[in-house]
């Protein structure tokens, strides 16, 4: 593998976004914001608290889902975009394999998590790391039962879909949630880094 | 009403390496994309059992108001046009689009949303809707009005009365004390 981790992360961690003079920041095919996290966290926390068990799993589930949209348009729009060309591509010798390591890299980089692939069997199953991310400071004191990041689960499954789950589809009707990624470990739950497992969606 | 467009926002920018977040003036601050923010939206539209669309508006207000309520602290911001103009600068580089203030006082404010993030996000994504769905703007007013006139959270109420996302120009908002 080819894919200089720490040479994207300080390279593409100095990429800032401004907005144009409609106040908008368009940008790898999408519309960007650049919000405190706190507001996805406290949105995503008061939600699942608030409503009652029978409706948490589908809570839950509408939380990774906007994550996993998310990902999977903005994450082609990176991989696609000219910063991605000049820094990642003359790095990638075996695709998609180093797009995904790459694609890692850059979300560490934005500030999304500080997250690794530690294992990955091409189109089967990959295990990523997080170290430090936004999500887990929903728990400041103690530890809670209920794993938090939901946002790293969506992105995740969606950069499988753009590496194992067919040609990209803009619509989001044939490539989209393929795979489908658990949670196992949480620095919110106490461990010492995030450890999520992403497989084939049962449905796809 | 005094001119607001001469108060420069400033504020701390910087990548920290260890933790790979994030900070502006100490705060996470993370990019997402009207995918997110139009799903989230969307969320609290169809979650009718605890109310969403309160929920929305409050979480940004809380989130909002600490901002801008340290801003103004940190920065010497005491005059309330601006004050008016950081929130309406803050809310530009953001990317939530351009926002006007067209009056403000302790009781009531009028403002215009030429152009919105969430509102062009949700016709990119799924078309004209039947209603409005700024819930993020309102609570960010809301936020805005309670910090500029030293009240604290939920002291207003924001009622969006014209929306781009509903076919509308541009968007208008109304901000009442309760």
């Amino acid at each position: 593998m080819a894919i200089n981790r720490k040479r994207i992360i300080e390279s593409l961690s100095q990429v800032s976004v401004s907005a144009n003079d409609q106040g908008l920041i368009p940008a790898f095919n999408v519309f960007v914001n650049q919000f405190p996290a706190a507001l996805w966290n406290s949105f995503a926390e008061r939600l699942t608290h608030r409503v009652n068990g029978d409706l948490l799993p589908a809570a839950e589930y509408l939380l990774v889902d906007a994550a996993h949209e998310c990902g999977y348009h903005t994450g082609y729009g990176i991989i696609t975009s000219e910063e991605w060309a000049s820094v990642v591509g003359p790095m990638i010798e075996n695709a998609p394999e180093d797009v995904l390591h790459g694609a890692f890299a850059v979300f560490t980089a934005w500030g999304w998590a500080k997250a690794e692939i530690v294992e990955l069997v091409p189109g089967k199953r990959m295990v990523v790391r997080a170290y430090d991310y936004y999500e887990a400071d929903s728990t400041r004191f103690g530890a809670t039962r209920k794993p938090s990041a939901y946002m790293i689960r969506g992105v995740c499954s969606a950069f499988m879909d753009l590496a194992y789950g067919g040609p990209y589809d803009p619509t989001g009707k044939t490539a989209l949630r393929t795979f489908e990624c658990t949670q196992i470990k949480g620095i919110e739950c106490g461990d010492d880094y995030g450890e999520f497992v992403v497989t084939p969606a049962a449905a796809a | 009403m005094a001119e607001t467009n001469h108060h420069s926002f400033q504020m701390e920018q910087k990548f920290e390496p260890r933790s790979c977040r994030h900070l502006v003036d100490g705060r996470t601050y993370v990019l997402h994309c009207h995918h997110y923010a139009g799903l989230y939206t969307q969320l609290a539209e169809d979650c009718g059992v605890l109310d969403g669309k309160k929920l929305l508006a409050e979480v940004a207000e809380d989130t909002f108001y600490d901002v801008l309520s340290d801003h103004f602290q940190k920065y010497g911001v005491a005059r309330i046009e601006d004050r008016l103009a950081a929130g309406e600068q803050y809310y530009r580089i953001t990317g939530m689009g351009l926002l006007k203030v067209a009056c403000a006082g302790p009781d009531y404010g009028e403002i215009a949303l030429p152009s919105s993030h969430i509102d062009a996000g949700w016709l990119k994504k799924w078309g004209k809707s039947g209603k409005p769905v700024n819930h993020i703007t309102r609570g960010f007013l809301a936020a805005l009005f309670a910090a500029a006139f030293n009240r604290p959270r939920r002291s207003y109420t924001v009622t969006e009365t014209a929306s781009i996302a509903s076919g509308a120009p541009e968007s208008r908002f109304v901000v009442v004390t309760r």
